[in-house]
């Protein structure tokens, strides 16, 4: 039984599982005893005296029938098997980041930031990764400009060329986007009806509708109220004629 | 932390606003307008000053080059974090399922092979005690 047990574990030894060694199985580790009828292959490696086989085959030897054998790991050890999120406090993170839809655009997490910014930095050369990889040439201390240096920075008067306003580009706003979806529904309407060419005045007639219709039920109301052959007096009275 | 953070920020906002109004007096720029553009100028010289100190302090600070791939992209850098928050979950949620699938598979083992061996487990109980849960 016990050779047949072992049998199977040396088996698996033998075959050398790729990798073996980076998962901890490999060197050091003691070689699977031969059963008794099995010879000893080339490919197999002898115990070799000077190793510190003979050290480490110890706690083989003393869980005999076993020679493989490692320590469990201890329980509370940290693993994928608790959540990570929770344990790290990351709940909130969590909830703020993945509970809400993100908005996509650099200006809606910078929206104070001047200038169009949710175009791509490789476009005008701005991106932070260049800044990396080509730090710009500078000393390490910035000094302030004296009078023969600022000589440099007299400018032409007039405007700007068209090109270089770059600040005064801003993305656009997500107000207009709801008037957008308020005349969405209205804009294929006209097609429907092309005489009703204007819009607004068919939301106006729209909203008014339901007004209308109710002033005129009350008026409705109010005539057969005073009018002797009301409906709801005359409605009343077969219902007291059929309880009697 | 935070402090340093908000020094920065306090800064940064300083710069960019100094570098607006220096945008505006550069786009209609008028000769009366030198003075108050060589101030400017040294306003950005000594706010960039501040920013340069401020790099001391937020000396441990590491920021993740795939957030600067973010921003270079014209994306908003929070998407980088709820991705990686999503990405950690789905992580966390699949080596929980291994884990829980092997420790099935090992008390199954260890009952199937106590079956089979009953002395062999009898002795690997005895070295290793009951299986604890993990």
């Amino acid at each position: 039984m016990t050779e047949m047990f072992s049998t199977l574990f040396g088996q698996n030894e033998a075959q050398g599982p790729p990798g073996s060694s980076s998962l901890g199985f490999g060197p050091g580790k003691p070689p699977p005893p031969l059963p008794q009828n099995q010879v000893p292959m080339a490919g197999q490696m002898p115990p070799q005296l000077g190793d510190e086989g003979p050290a480490l085959r110890k706690p083989g030897a003393m869980n005999e029938p076993f020679y493989l054998l490692r320590e469990l790991p201890v329980g509370n050890e940290l693993t994928g098997n608790t959540n990570l999120i929770t344990h790290y406090n990351l709940e909130h993170a969590y909830n703020k980041f993945c509970g809400k839809k993100v908005k996509e655009k650099l200006s809606n997490f910078l929206p104070e930031l001047p200038g169009m910014i949710d175009c791509p930095g490789t476009q005008d050369g701005s991106s932070l990764r260049s800044l990396i990889d080509k730090p710009p040439v500078c000393g390490n201390s910035f000094s302030p400009l004296t009078g023969a240096l600022l000589t440099g920075f007299r400018l032409h008067t007039g405007p700007l060329p068209e090109q270089y306003r770059l600040m005064h580009i801003q993305p656009p706003k997500k107000k207009s986007k709801h008037k957008h979806k308020h005349h969405r529904p209205q804009d294929p309407l006209p097609q429907e009806t092309p005489s009703d060419s204007d819009p607004k005045k068919k939301k106006k007639k729209r909203d008014d509708d339901p007004d209308r219709k109710k002033k005129k039920k009350d008026k409705k109301k109010k005539k057969n109220r005073h009018s002797p052959d009301h409906p709801g007096l005359a409605g009343s009275q077969p219902n007291s004629n059929s309880l009697r | 932390m935070a402090e340093k953070f908000d020094n920065l920020e306090e800064h940064l906002e300083k710069f960019v606003e100094n570098i607006r109004q220096l945008g505006i007096i550069v786009s209609d720029f008028q000769p009366s307008s030198q003075t108050g553009l060589n101030q400017k100028l040294n306003f950005m010289i000594s706010g960039l000053q501040d920013i340069e100190k401020c790099r001391q302090q937020l000396h441990e600070i590491n920021v993740p080059l795939e957030a600067f791939e973010y921003i270079d992209q014209g994306r908003n850098p929070q998407l980088y974090t709820k991705e990686c928050l999503e990405r950690a979950l789905a992580k966390n949620e699949q080596v929980k399922g291994k884990i829980d699938t092997m420790t099935k598979f090992k008390s199954l083992l260890i009952s199937e092979l106590s079956k089979v061996f009953p002395e062999e487990m009898a002795k690997y109980k005895a070295i290793h005690g009951d299986d604890p849960p993990s």
